[in-house]
């Protein structure tokens, strides 16, 4: 076993016990730990996925900027030791968990048909600079809308937190 | 590939699972890394040659930042008006 499939197997991992912590536990600062643990995973995994550039905004926007954005807003919402623990009923986890296998098992079945032809292929050589030029060029439209929403929803936000200011 | 359906499938069980907005939320940005991972892993592992896989995943990292701010300005309000923010205790807009 090469070190590299250990090191592959260790971010597997790593990102599976983040998303059951993520799931299962029951304060949200756990929760929100597992979905940094997550994250990294995630970027590990990319760039096992020959897609550095991908990994590195991964971490830059997720663990940088939505984590942080998710902890401002679980402490802006009151002491966390005061509130009931995140559990619900067992009949939801029950539901919760029959559709999340029903989905799974269709998942894996669609997936499962599909020709699977790279798998043995040579590491690709997609740089950073054939995604940028691909992003500026096929792709320049829903690049600048994806600019404009983001302006838009900045300016949403703000407005909320302005009326609601003024209303109280 | 079977790390992104776990993702998903996760994701999918907390958004059943959870009590607050702000648990149901971290679901979906479970969803959606699920989603990128799908992307990236069909672009390398079905059309080697070409990057269209990634640069919808850079798409799919914009658009949840956006969704983030948005649902996390909302769930603020939320929480200023009616001082809680569990999702089965908000009755106010039922009837």
């Amino acid at each position: 076993m090469l070190l590299a499939d250990i090191v592959f197997v260790i971010i597997v991992l790593i990102t599976m016990a983040g998303a059951t912590m993520t799931v299962l536990s029951g304060s949200l600062i756990y929760a929100l730990m597992g979905l940094i643990a997550t994250m990294f995973g995630i970027a590990g995994l990319y760039i096992y996925l020959s897609a550095p550039f991908i990994a590195m905004m991964q971490i830059l926007i997720y663990v940088g900027a939505i984590s942080i954005l998710i902890a401002f807003a679980i402490m802006l919402a009151g002491p966390m030791f005061k509130r009931p623990k995140e559990w619900t009923k067992p009949i939801k986890f029950i539901s919760g968990v029959i559709t999340a296998l029903i989905t799974f098992i269709l998942f894996i079945s669609v997936i499962m048909r599909a020709e699977w032809k790279g798998l043995k292929a040579e590491p690709v050589k997609t740089t950073t600079s054939d995604l940028g030029r691909a992003l500026f060029d096929k792709f320049m439209l829903p690049f600048e809308l994806i600019s404009l929403l983001i302006v838009i929803s900045i300016i949403g936000a703000i407005m909320i937190a302005l009326y609601s200011r003024k209303e109280r | 590939m079977f790390v992104a359906l776990f993702l998903m499938c996760c994701g999918i069980l907390g958004i059943v699972y959870r009590r607050t907005l702000i648990a149901m939320l971290i679901s979906v940005e479970l969803i959606m890394n699920g989603a990128g991972l799908n992307f990236v892993v069909i672009n390398r592992f079905l059309y080697p040659e070409r990057v269209n896989g990634q640069v919808f995943t850079l798409f799919i990292m914009g658009i949840a930042a956006a969704e983030a701010a948005i649902a996390l300005a909302i769930i603020i309000l939320i929480f200023r008006r009616f001082k809680k923010i569990e999702a089965d205790t908000l009755k106010e807009m039922k009837d």
